[in-house]
């Protein structure tokens, strides 16, 4: 179950990356969402499946963009382990201090895609001081804005359950 | 699972990762493997649907707002003027051809070419990694083939997978494309140099190049027929003690990417492959 919601939480960020795109030619430079469905699933504390989530959502990024495939996939598979890590250690619950595991991931994750094109010399530029603080900031506010949908969708769920247990134990005799 | 097991697992597919791009950054010009493709078939079609959709309620809200018969003529004037584009695009390396004949150099253009349009379903042409994903339909298209916008060459296909390509484009740091200074008639490396620029390598600084001189493709590099429009010279510096150093501004705005075409062969006629086969049986 958790393997289809994450798929179809990964073709949604697809589409919703192409659209943004599509809409405006500095989307890629100033969002990352697949990075946003990566820390969300590190955000859950498991360590395994965040790697190998981080690693697909890099890989799927990675086919839309012109540079050696696997750049992203290795990136966002480091920033999701980590943050599975932290989760390990800390509950977060302020939402200060939700922007900034968000913010930390993003920078993590610019700093790793550099050097990595550094390391393999792959024809990539770094992004300019605009470009990266828009990126951080543009994936503080999505991740608070997919955690506050993900919280409320959630409950709703739970009320749901909840009512249906109760009708089914308040049964007619 | 334990932590340390957890941590060896974690070790090894970030080795396996960092193989994975070093094999990729080692040989670009190796053929895409199934991971890539895979992928590929799973992002064009939703990039693809989500262009589609996007062009749909465009045209939607263009149809609303204007009247039937102006966008009726306006199509047709827009299909005119595409052909017509293309027509010069051929003509300017049917030229190249005539001028090199009247000067009896003896050299020969390659056969000629006809242009298949493909549809752009992802084009992002500002981030570092700069890509153009096409539908080039159920006919494919192949590694290596030139793409061209109606004002001028934009790149190479990379990759296909199915009916989906991934075009390299010519402002990408890693192209490169030999090209020929119309006036000046000497050939030279065009390199990408990032968004919007290009720069022409390997011109003797005792050529006179002069700024607004065009650019077309050489046509010995084995992608690109000659005699296609690249570019104009905007800046000529001295560089090394041999060679100027020569920006060139992009004949295809990328800022604004309409239709692009896929260069194809020209197939001989039918009867004169008939004719042949039959000879060598």
């Amino acid at each position: 179950m958790a393997v289809v919601r994450f798929l179809l939480a990964l073709a949604a960020v697809t589409a919703a990356h192409c659209l943004g795109t599509w809409l405006w030619n500095g989307f890629p430079l100033a969002v990352d969402l697949f990075l946003v469905l990566a820390v969300m699933v590190g955000r859950q504390g498991h360590a395994v499946p965040a790697m190998f989530g981080g690693m697909v959502a890099g890989w799927t990024a990675d086919s839309l963009s012109g540079g050696p495939f696997g750049l992203h996939g290795l990136a966002d598979c480091v920033v999701a382990f980590a943050t599975a890590l932290a989760a390990q250690q800390l509950v977060v619950q302020r939402r200060s201090s939700l922007a900034a595991i968000f913010a930390a991931a993003a920078l993590a994750q610019s700093l790793l895609l550099m050097l990595l094109g550094y390391l393999f010399r792959a024809g990539t530029d770094a992004p300019s001081l605009l470009w990266l603080v828009a990126k951080v900031a543009s994936t503080a506010v999505a991740g608070l804005a997919w955690t506050a949908l993900a919280g409320a969708f959630g409950r709703r769920l739970s009320a749901r359950r909840g009512r249906r247990r109760a009708d089914a134990l308040t049964l007619p005799r | 699972m334990n932590p340390r097991r957890t941590r060896l697992l974690f070790l090894a597919l970030v080795v396996g990762q960092l193989f994975l791009l070093a094999s990729r950054v080692r040989d670009p010009d190796a053929p895409p493997s199934l991971l890539e493709r895979t992928f590929l078939r799973f992002t064009a079609p939703l990039g693809g649907l989500v262009a589609a959709a996007g062009g749909a309620v465009a045209e939607a809200h263009a149809a609303r707002r204007s009247r039937a018969e102006l966008e009726a003529e306006n199509r047709a004037l827009r299909e005119e003027v595409v052909e017509l584009r293309r027509l010069r695009l051929r003509l300017s390396g049917l030229a190249l051809e005539a001028e090199e004949l009247a000067r009896g150099s003896g050299l020969t253009v390659g056969s000629g070419f006809v242009l298949r349009p493909a549809r752009v379903v992802y084009f992002d042409r500002d981030s570092q990694l700069r890509t153009l994903l096409l539908d080039v339909g159920a006919r494919g298209a192949r590694r290596d083939q030139a793409v061209l916008a109606e004002t001028g060459v934009i790149g190479r296909i990379v990759e296909v997978s199915g009916r989906w390509a991934k075009v390299q484009l010519l402002t990408d740091r890693a192209a490169a494309a030999a090209v020929l200074l119309e006036d000046a008639r000497r050939q030279g490396v065009l390199r990408g140099a990032g968004p919007g620029r290009l720069e022409l390598d390997y011109v003797p600084r005792q050529v006179e190049v002069a700024v607004g001189e065009r650019l077309v493709t050489a046509g010995i590099d084995g992608v690109y027929p000659r005699g296609l429009p690249v570019g104009v010279v905007t800046a000529v510096e001295p560089g090394s003690e041999m060679f100027h150093h020569i920006t060139i501004a992009p004949a295809a705005d990328f800022s604004n990417l309409g239709p692009v075409f896929l260069l194809e062969r020209e197939q001989p006629p039918t009867e004169l492959i008939d004719r042949e086969s039959r000879g060598g049986r």
